[in-house]
């Protein structure tokens, strides 16, 4: 750790990107603050959430945040945990980043839980065991404590051994505590396109695509895309970790379209189409964060780094879809089909759009997220140090 | 220890929306968007004027199911949402944090955010209102004019609503999610 | 000598009129009505036994009261009509008792008519308005009472105001009847003797034409009959150009064309006829002029073939109809309807569905249209006093039969028109609304403009209010003791509204209203009466001034608390009182009768103490039987026997639509539009249209229509819907306010009083509701 004067903390170099980064940091957390005080002053009305659409945007960037978090820390553990030599030097920076990402998905879902120090109570008070929400939420509890002490171990006070003990643990409960997130959904009998086994292997499979884009982005920019040699070598071994990973999930995607369809079942096999069609599957999650940066890797048999990084930007907008659509697409169908009133339309498909304060809530949590990466940027050391 | 639930004869129902105004009365309901914990299910009437399949214009009165396998009570993080006396599904406010993984996974729409108390509401069989107060129907049954509802102890063989069970064929909502509902649609 | 004869005729001509507390509501006498104020009830934490005042049907009700504030209504299962029961709208009473908007102290117009700038004063300063202005108009008419109108809607106090006309001494009442059921009460009364009560718990086949009983809630028909539909007992034919709700729960729905169900009857007749399916003993017993009447239809050849081509049922199915209905009788009844302003057949209409039913033999028999008991109620005459300057109805030529109740809208045109004999210069306007419910609100607002003095007892802002020169605030039902009713039937009960809450700010019931502002004008009318009646100058001469005023004093009716002259209305059944105080319902041997035979169903009569058959086969007409032919009619103009004319056949041009209106279950007429709890139910009004015909025009739902006859328009968004044809367009009545001070009403939907036309039908003057022609223009 290095002592820091203030001036020191906001002192950077005034590169154009830096500048558009700095400036964008500083909008999102804006942003951030002016949802939250919206938030605080009217409540639940300044979101667009309904009875018939409970969970928004905000649901959506927390899972996208705490997916980057897990991810960050698997892709970490390939190094540290399973001692692969090349992907040693990553392990700093992502558990940083697992740190930030997933204090960031807490701040967005504190602001979307209607009673967070209620929750803090009767989550140990009167524990829900049968609840995916309950074993989600303290596991992930868990895990941020678990990759702190190994953040801990690992740049403040190094042990290598502590740092190991804590990482597998933080590995291990991290993993538990996401498959528990898609339990969230995979648990939801009355949605027949979410219920069933596949979310919460799909998080885990999706988490690690996503630690690898970030991966990418944070190298891509701490290096400014001019890679010193050993970077590179762990890059393109990532990248090709990050090709398979995809085909994998895109596989799999194509199977659960097509399980969910086969058959017509009736609610569904209509979900799913109606999802499918939509510009922020076949663009969003497919074009943008699959086929993009899959095809990237494919042609230059996974050589083409800088293209890479590109790419990841492409696939976290995809990872970004992929979260909403996550939630949105569960939500679709309508409990109820009949209309509650003569002067009605019956009800279809489950219209969501989410509002300003979402947005910016939502969004602001990035801010928040590479606000926290600068300030740890700054304070920690968070390359490889030779302390072997 | 008594197991409430609820017969419907449903065919009975015109669609007058009585229960529903009662209900908001009896327990306070807010007369807000998405505020309702009772409702009626319109199916529209099909095919072309003037040959309209009169069959096909239906009603269907709902609310909470109290559902003895209720998915809104497995997925509460803090047993906000419990079974109570009489095996009523209940929410209670003071441990709610309002997640609303409730809402999401209730499979009839059941469940709504009180603005009031900013947590999730729902029907009580108003077990608060009138059944703690003694009285033996709830307000949604009591102001039928067509009398659609019948309300009464599962357990009891000889409850009116055991005995109308016996006898007549019903069917129930979405049972194959194994929620096992307790509103009884009798054919 | 002189005074002795004008003295005599001044008894004679006195109008018998009866002040007792209550009244009694027959079956048959829809039209009746009741007298007056109201004792106070403490406000600790209770339990009040009511009844309902949300519309017409007076459900016993149950009002929890905390801290003085009303917390629920729950339905009261003691009584009979309303089978413990509250509708969408009674339980949405407490909504109009804290309505923000209502009227809350008297008002006097302070500004053009109808700029709506209104300034509170006084009630005392309020009667001393109403005093000035009428003495003033009175004085300019020499004593011409009929100057001055009074019009009333329905209401458990209704009695009360109209104690105050009769004491008033104008000709002029009008009231609902001539825009609502007079039709239909004298085509079945003048036919069967009675309007009567459809035994709907009993009857197996039922035609409902144009009676939507699923949503305009009639007690205990609607409660009774959709228990017993969809194939549990009761077989129910709907006749309605639009799928109602009704139509929903029956056997066949036959979408009529409008207006033409006097055709359909017709054919229905002819079938039962020729193909001697009648009830034949029955006919041959007790009814009068069958043959000229048998005679008359078959040789109109009214046969199905040639009712399809007007009404636009099959022929088969016309058949069918006639000959399941004969196979179900007596246990069938032609459902008589309620509101039958429809068209200008309407009065034959009626006769020829009171005949067909008839026919089937399904007349004060179980099963079929009883006319019941019913509890009379100890009434003592008062004798008001007849003022020889009173000149008669202005509109009694402009119908056949002009009753008490008047034809509204002849009048109004009238007046409007200049074709009064005499000017029209004042209205007493007691809770009615005719800006919405008679038809071309402008006329309306026009005559309402041109009248020197209008003074409206509401509860509400209503348009007519704000068109009214003086604003009188009544409380609410929840607020008031109001007359006991008897209310006769199969299972005829007593029942009386007992106040719940004292009233909200200045409100008063109107019997206390009547009190104060008859003390104020009873003797500076006399005056007048004195200055220009020659009989009462006499009578004075001889009896002297103190004597004769008693007579002429407006104050009697009103003497009296209200809840004293409940007491008094039920003096002759022991106990009742009490009972009536507690539980709000009385009829003789309750305790023993009433029993609840499990959660939902309770018995009031035993079967066998139940009235079904009463008249011994002697019907209340002319002749003691079935009237097929009422040749007395015929001298005014009125067919002796229904007849279909081609001039019923309206045309509508392409393009075009005919308008209907109607009800809806979750609102009353005018009265609800305001209402928080029903708005929170449903928003507005909508303009069913047909889909295919909306889709051709490029209209979708929700879409703003802009309606126009060639009367008014107004604006309304769409339903496209397959429940109605392509030539009709409905919506439902009483939205679309125009007053602004009706914060939710306001603007809220289509207002159909701007856009139907004002005609009406030969019999009695009625409205034809069903008479236009409009046409629609996306906006
Ligand atoms: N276009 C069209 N016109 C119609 C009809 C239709 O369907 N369409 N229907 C017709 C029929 S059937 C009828 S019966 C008539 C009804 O017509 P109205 O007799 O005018 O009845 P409402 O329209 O209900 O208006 C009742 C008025 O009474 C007021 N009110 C309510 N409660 C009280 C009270 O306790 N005290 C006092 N003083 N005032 C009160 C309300 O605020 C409202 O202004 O309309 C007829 N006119
Ligand atoms: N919920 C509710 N209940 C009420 C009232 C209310 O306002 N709201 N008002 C009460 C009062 S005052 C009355 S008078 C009654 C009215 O009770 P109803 O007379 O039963 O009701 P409406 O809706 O006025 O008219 C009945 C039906 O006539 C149909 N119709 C129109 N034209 C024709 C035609 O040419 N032929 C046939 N066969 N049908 C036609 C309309 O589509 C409508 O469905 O309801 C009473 N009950
Ligand atoms: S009160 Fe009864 S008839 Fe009316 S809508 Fe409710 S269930 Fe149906
Ligand atoms: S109906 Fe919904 S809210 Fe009610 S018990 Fe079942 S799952 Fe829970
Ligand atoms: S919203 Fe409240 S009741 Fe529902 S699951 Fe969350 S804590 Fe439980
Ligand atoms: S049982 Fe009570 S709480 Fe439930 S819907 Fe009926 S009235 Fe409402
Ligand atoms: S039918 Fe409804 S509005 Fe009419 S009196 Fe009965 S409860 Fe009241
Ligand atoms: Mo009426």
């Amino acid at each position: 750790m290095q002592t820091l004067s203030l001036k020191k903390l906001f002192y950077f170099e005034k590169t154009p990107l830096n500048v558009v980064m700095a400036v964008t940091t500083v909008a999102l957390l804006a942003a951030f603050m002016a949802g939250a005080v919206a938030y605080i002053l009217h409540g639940h009305h300044v979101y667009n959430v309904t009875r018939q659409h409970p969970w928004g945007l905000l649901i959506a960037m927390y899972v996208f945040f705490v997916v980057s978090s897990t991810g960050l820390c698997i892709i970490s553990s390939i190094g540290h945990v399973f001692g692969i030599p090349e992907f040693q030097q990553i392990g700093k920076r992502a558990i940083a980043g697992a740190i930030i990402t997933i204090s960031s998905g807490f701040a967005v879902i504190g602001l979307e839980i209607g009673h967070p120090m209620t929750m803090l109570i009767y989550n140990v008070l009167t524990p829900g065991l049968t609840s995916a929400i309950w074993w989600m939420g303290t596991l992930y509890g868990l895990y941020l404590t678990f990759i702190c002490l190994e953040f801990f171990f690992l740049a403040i006070k190094v042990n290598h051994t502590f740092s190991k003990i804590f990482g597998i643990c933080g590995l291990l409960v991290g993993l538990a505590a996401h498959s528990n997130l898609g339990a969230v959904f995979g648990f939801l009998v009355s949605r027949p396109s979410a219920n069933g086994v596949f979310y919460p292997v799909y998080f885990i499979l999706s988490a690690m695509i996503t630690g690898c884009y970030l991966i990418f982005l944070m190298y891509g920019f701490r290096y400014k895309m001019n890679f010193p040699e050993k970077i590179s070598v762990m890059l393109v071994k990532l990248s090709k970790i990050l090709g398979m990973l995809l085909a994998v999930l895109i596989f799999f995607e194509a199977w659960k379209i097509i399980t969910a369809l086969y058959g017509d079942m009736p609610e569904r096999a209509e979900t799913i189409l109606h999802a499918v069609k939509h510009p922020n599957f076949w663009f969003g999650e497919l074009i943008l964060g699959m086929l993009i940066p899959f095809m990237i890797i494919l042609l230059s048999n996974a050589k083409a780094i800088k293209a890479t990084v590109y790419a990841s930007i492409s696939g976290m907008v995809g990872i970004f879809f992929m979260r909403y659509d996550l939630v949105h697409d569960t939500l679709l169908y309508p409990m109820t089909t009949l209309k509650r009133s003569e002067y009605q339309v019956a009800p279809t498909f489950v219209e969501y759009f989410p509002s300003a304060a979402e947005f910016a809530i939502g969004f602001g949590g990035i801010g928040l997220a590479l606000f926290l990466y600068y300030v740890a940027d700054k304070v920690f050391n968070l390359d490889e140090t030779n302390q072997h | 220890m008594a197991r409430y639930g609820m017969a419907l004869n449903y065919k009975n129902c015109i669609n007058c929306r009585a229960c529903e105004s009662a209900c908001k009365e009896e327990n306070g309901v807010l007369l807000l968007p998405d505020h309702y914990r009772i409702w009626v299910g319109v199916k529209e009437a099909e095919g072309q004027f003037p040959n309209i399949s009169i069959a096909s214009q239906t009603y269907h009165p709902s609310q909470c199911q109290h559902c003895d396998n209720a998915p809104c009570q497995q997925v509460c993080p803090t047993n906000a949402t419990y079974y109570g006396e009489g095996g009523m599904v209940m929410v209670d406010p003071t441990k709610c944090i309002l997640c609303t993984y409730c809402i999401n996974a209730c499979p009839y729409d059941a469940r709504y955010v009180d603005n009031r108390t900013n947590t999730v509401d729902k029907c009580t069989f108003c077990s608060d209102t009138r059944l703690a107060a003694g009285e033996t129907t709830t307000a949604c049954q009591a102001t039928c004019p067509t009398k659609v509802r019948v309300f009464g102890d599962l357990d009891d063989p000889n409850s009116e609503i055991s005995l109308l069970l016996a006898n007549k064929e019903y069917r129930q909502v979405k049972e194959h999610l194994g929620t096992k509902p307790k509103l009884f649609y009798i054919l | 000598m002189k005074v002795e004869i004008s003295r005599r005729r001044f008894l004679q001509g006195s109008v018998a009129m009866s002040i007792a507390g209550g009244v009694s509501m027959s079956s048959s006498s829809m039209m009746a009505s009741a007298a007056t104020p109201a004792k106070k009830v403490g406000n600790e934490d209770k339990k009040i036994a009511t009844l309902c005042e949300m519309c017409v049907n007076k459900c016993a009700a149950i009002a929890h009261v905390r801290n003085g504030v009303v917390e629920k209504l729950d339905p009261n299962p003691l009584f009979p009509k309303s089978r413990n029961m509250l509708c969408a709208r009674g339980n949405s009473g407490i909504q109009a008792l804290y309505d923000p908007d209502r009227l809350k102290y008297p008002l006097i117009r302070d500004g053009e008519k109808g700029s709506g700038k209104f300034k509170r004063v006084s009630w005392d300063e309020a009667y001393a308005y109403i005093n000035e202005k009428l003495t003033k108009i009175l004085e300019e008419e020499k004593d011409n009472r009929s100057t001055v109108a009074f019009c009333a809607g329905e209401g458990m106090a209704e009695h009360t105001f109209k104690s105050f006309f009769t004491m008033f001494g104008s000709s002029h009442f009008l009231n609902h009847a001539s825009l609502c059921l007079a039709t239909t009460v004298s085509g079945y009364s003048l036919t069967i003797g009675g309007y009567g009560q459809a035994d709907l718990d009993n009857a197996k086949y039922v035609i409902m034409a144009g009676a939507n009983r699923a949503e305009a809630i009639v007690t205990p028909d609607t409660m009774d009959f959709f228990k017993r539909t969809t194939g549990r007992g009761a077989k129910l034919i709907t006749v309605d150009p639009r799928f109602t709700n009704t139509a929903a729960k029956s056997d066949k729905w036959l979408a009529i064309n409008v207006g033409t169900d006097l055709a359909f009857v017709l054919a229905l007749t002819y079938v039962a006829i020729k193909e001697e399916r009648y009830n034949k003993a029955f006919v041959e017993n007790y009814f009068n002029g069958f043959e000229e009447y048998k005679n008359h239809i078959l040789n109109n050849n009214y046969t199905p073939e040639w009712a399809e081509k007007i009404t636009g049922i099959k022929a088969k199915d016309i058949y069918q109809v006639s000959r399941d209905f004969m196979a179900n009788a007596p246990q069938a009844i032609y459902y008589q309807g309620r509101r039958t302003t429809w068209s200008k057949n309407d009065f034959q209409l009626r006769r020829a569905q009171a005949i067909f039913s008839a026919l089937g033999g399904g007349v004060d028999v179980k099963g079929g249209i009883c006319f019941g008991k019913s509890l009379p109620l100890v009434e003592h005459d008062a004798v008001a006093p007849m003022y020889a300057q009173a000149k008669s109805r202005i509109e009694q030529n402009e119908a056949a039969v002009v009753g008490g109740s008047g034809s509204w809208v002849a009048f109004r045109n009238m007046v409007l028109e200049n074709r009064s004999p005499y000017p029209i210069r004042a209205l007493f306007n007691y809770k009615h609304n005719p800006m919405q419910n008679m038809p071309n609100n402008a006329k309306t607002a026009e005559f309402l403009k041109k009248l020197d003095l209008v003074v409206t007892i509401d509860t509400m802002p209503s348009d007519t209010v704000m068109l009214s020169d003086v604003i009188l605030p009544e409380c609410t039902y929840l607020e008031r003791t109001d007359p006991v009713v008897s209310y006769g039937g199969i299972e005829p009960s007593i029942a009386q509204r007992n106040k719940v809450v004292d009233p909200m700010f200045e409100s008063k019931p109107v019997m206390e209203i009547m009190r104060g502002l008859s003390a104020v004008l009873s003797k500076p009318l006399f005056e007048i009466t004195k200055k220009y009646d020659e009989d009462v100058q006499s009578a004075i001469e001889e009896d002297g001034e103190e004597k004769v005023y008693a007579d002429f004093d407006l104050t009697k009716p009103f003497e009296h608390d209200q809840a004293e002259l409940n007491v008094h209305a039920v003096e002759k059944y022991e106990g009742a009182a009490d009972i009536l105080k507690e539980k709000g319902v009385f009829y003789p041997n309750m305790n023993e009768y009433f029993k609840k035979i499990s959660v939902n169903e309770y018995e009031y009569y035993p079967e066998a103490k139940r009235a079904y058959s009463v008249k011994n086969n002697k019907f209340a007409t002319p002749s003691g039987k079935i009237e097929c032919s009422v040749p007395a009619l015929a001298k005014k103009g009125i067919d002796a026997m229904p007849v279909w004319k081609s001039e019923y056949e309206m045309a509508i041009p392409s393009g075009k639509f005919r308008f209907i209106t109607g009800r809806h279950a979750q609102f009353t007429q005018s009265g609800t539009a305001n209402n928080r709890m029903l708005l929170n139910l449903v928003p507005q009004n909508y303009a069913w249209i047909n889909k295919r015909v909306a889709e051709k025009l490029g209209i979708k739902f929700g879409d703003k229509l802009e309606v126009s006859s060639k009367i008014g328009k107004t604006t309304i968004k769409a339903y496209p819907t397959e429940k109605i044809g392509p030539d009709t367009l409905f919506f439902v009545h009483g939205f679309g306010v125009y007053s602004t001070a009706l914060s939710l009403g306001y603007n809220n939907g289509g207002n159909d009083a701007a856009i139907i036309e004002d005609g009406i039908e030969p019999m009695h003057g009625s409205t034809c509701l069903h008479d236009t022609i409009v046409e629609i223009r996306k906006v």
